[in-house]
């Protein structure tokens, strides 16, 4: 048993969860208030370097650290939402990728400060409690997806939530009911983008050394595939979908299955390959998603 | 390093590094132009339009110039079949415009690694018959770049003279700026699509092929780029060649100076902002 909860089953599980987060949060921008944000490796990728940099270099103890890294990402969000929020879809979507792309650029550039290429650690677990170390810290994120997913499911009945609805669907009749719809918008951004910084801080332990090599656009798209198949206007949507993308390939085809090793490293682009098929399907034939109903239904 | 010598490599690198990107920037701010979403999958159109080229002049051994022809012709056949058998079926279903540049990611996932899987992770170079070098203001080039910058210009001025002087060239713009107008004047809409997706591909596979001649030929050729691409369309003005062009040699200039004070990487991140902030001061509908 103790060995089941130090191994590897563990560590992978509490991925598994970062990622399920990141899926809600993106359901919370995307399909609530219609923010396509095409660039949450960088703010998953700003959350954990800067706690990784003021926990080695500044050595801040663990949960300062965590809350300043996800308010240094609220502010960079703060002001990358307010350049870009107001303009069109296309404009946020290629705004935010090339934010993400800075970011992954200037981890490998600023040796100085990232160790580039070299990798930034070693990033240590914030208690040692022996073998059951890996497993509280599996069940501190648990306890954080499960209050993010709580949240979600408030806000969606709140009359907050009803606002957000109301820009996505119509931002200039929402304006004309006097709604400051650009400065909500830029709020709950900057909101949910610093908890994408936080669970970027909070994976950083799990991995112990980060690289640029980490933060390529890669996870966007993975978490945005997800969010499509598992249905972004579900709340569970985006569990159903890591579960089911990452969850699969990653964890269960990796380990489960015996594969021979001269396919190894075909692995991977089978999975990327499969990956486009899957999106490309789901947007022809179910847009929605698994859980999506084929129809929108109307609340009257 | 002297002022003078710096501008002029500055500005003979940077038009080097210019020229394929006009061509890919015209052809997918035609794809733009004429249906109105970010195509992200014509970064596959760019690596297979350098992977047939390979395939000719690598694996079968043809000369470099000729077998441009059939992987630029291949590489349009390509683009067209994305738009029938993808893009087209989609815009009938009503599939939204943030959704279409999903569902392009999509393709570019499903095209970059399916042919991973044929080509495997390997980096390829083309083979040159006879590689001389020579020197322009003081700036090593060699014959294979000075050729290639002209083929794309032929190649650009050709383009140019299709679209704004040509009757086909008319009927593709009266397509893009609206469908049911050009359809009551007796447009097929298409066969002039898949005319404007055929020459995008091919402008793009063109693209590819004078990347890989001036470095190597690897699976994420066209994807590194992409982003580049969009940001010069963006910045040019969709649609127009003119702006592409003006835009392309811009951005080879301001990548090269920078590359030759530090870091290529610096480039880019310099031009990525100055992009953001080109996106706010002209308030773009992308």
């Amino acid at each position: 048993m103790e060995q089941l909860l130090s191994g590897y089953v563990v560590y992978s599980l509490s991925f598994l969860l970062i990622f399920i987060s990141l899926a809600t949060i993106l359901h919370l921008q995307f399909s609530l208030t219609g923010i396509v944000n095409f660039g949450i490796v960088g703010f998953w990728a700003l959350g954990m370097y800067s706690f990784s940099l003021l926990l080695l270099k500044l050595q801040i103890p663990f949960v300062p650290a965590v809350l300043l890294a996800s308010f240094i990402t609220g502010i960079v969000s703060w002001a990358l939402g307010s350049i870009i929020l107001n303009l069109d879809d296309q404009a946020v979507l290629v705004g935010t990728l090339a934010f993400a792309t800075i970011i992954e650029y200037l981890a490998t550039t600023e040796k100085w400060l990232t160790n580039g290429v070299m990798g930034l650690g070693t990033i240590n677990m914030p208690f040692n409690f022996g073998r059951i170390t890996l497993f509280v810290y599996f069940l501190i994120i648990l306890v954080f997806m499960v209050l993010l997913m709580l949240y979600a499911s408030k806000l969606k009945t709140s009359p907050y939530g009803r606002l957000l609805l109301s820009i996505k669907d119509n931002e200039i009749l929402s304006q004309s009911l006097g709604k400051p719809t650009s400065h909500h918008k830029i709020i709950f951004f900057t909101f949910t983008s610093a908890l994408i910084g936080f669970f970027g801080a909070m994976s950083a332990p799990l991995y112990s050394f980060i690289f640029p090599r980490m933060i390529g656009p890669g996870i966007t798209f993975t978490i945005w595939i997800a969010l499509m198949l598992g249905g972004r206007t579900k709340l569970f949507g985006g569990l159903i979908g890591v579960v089911a993308t990452i969850g699969l390939f990653d964890y269960f085809i990796e380990t489960v299955v015996p594969i021979p090793t001269e396919f190894a490293e075909m692995v991977p682009n089978v999975k990327f390959a499969l990956y486009g098929l899957t999106l490309i399907l789901i947007l022809m034939f179910r847009p929605l998603g698994i859980l999506g109903d084929k129809k929108k239904e109307v609340k009257r | 390093m002297t002022l003078s010598t710096f501008l002029s490599s500055a500005f003979v690198l940077g038009l080097l590094e210019a020229a394929p990107l006009v061509l890919a920037a015209v052809g997918f701010t035609l794809i733009f132009r004429l249906n109105g979403f970010v195509n992200v999958a014509y970064s596959e159109n760019i690596t297979l339009g350098a992977y047939f080229a390979v395939i000719f002049n690598s694996i079968l051994g043809w000369n470099f110039y000729v077998s441009i022809i059939p992987a630029a012709l291949l590489s349009g056949v390509l683009s067209v079949l994305t738009y029938l058998l993808i893009f087209r079926p989609a815009f009938k279903r009503g599939v939204g415009k943030t959704e279409l540049i999903i569902l392009s990611v999509g393709v570019s996932y499903l095209i970059r690694y399916g042919s991973r899987l044929i080509f495997g992770n390997n980096l390829f170079n083309f083979n040159f018959e006879s590689t001389s070098y020579l020197s322009v203001f003081g700036i090593g080039v060699t014959n294979i770049q000075l050729t290639c910058i002209g083929l794309v210009i032929m190649i650009s001025i050709g383009i140019y003279f299709f679209i704004y002087k040509t009757n086909y060239g008319e009927k593709m713009r009266a397509l893009a700026d609206n469908e049911e107008l050009a359809m009551i004047s007796g447009i097929n809409p298409i066969k002039v699509s898949i005319l404007i997706w055929f020459i995008a591909g091919t402008a793009g596979g063109l693209a590819g092929i004078f990347y890989g001649a001036f470095s190597f030929v690897s699976s994420s050729l066209g994807w590194n780029l992409i982003l580049i691409i969009i940001m010069v369309s963006i910045v040019g003005g969709i649609g127009s060649i003119r702006g592409a062009l003006m835009a392309s040699a811009g951005v080879g200039i301001i990548t090269s100076s920078v590359t030759l004070l530090s870091n290529s990487l610096y480039g880019e991140i310099v031009l990525l902002i100055i992009f953001i902030g080109i996106l706010k001061l002209r308030k773009v509908r992308v």
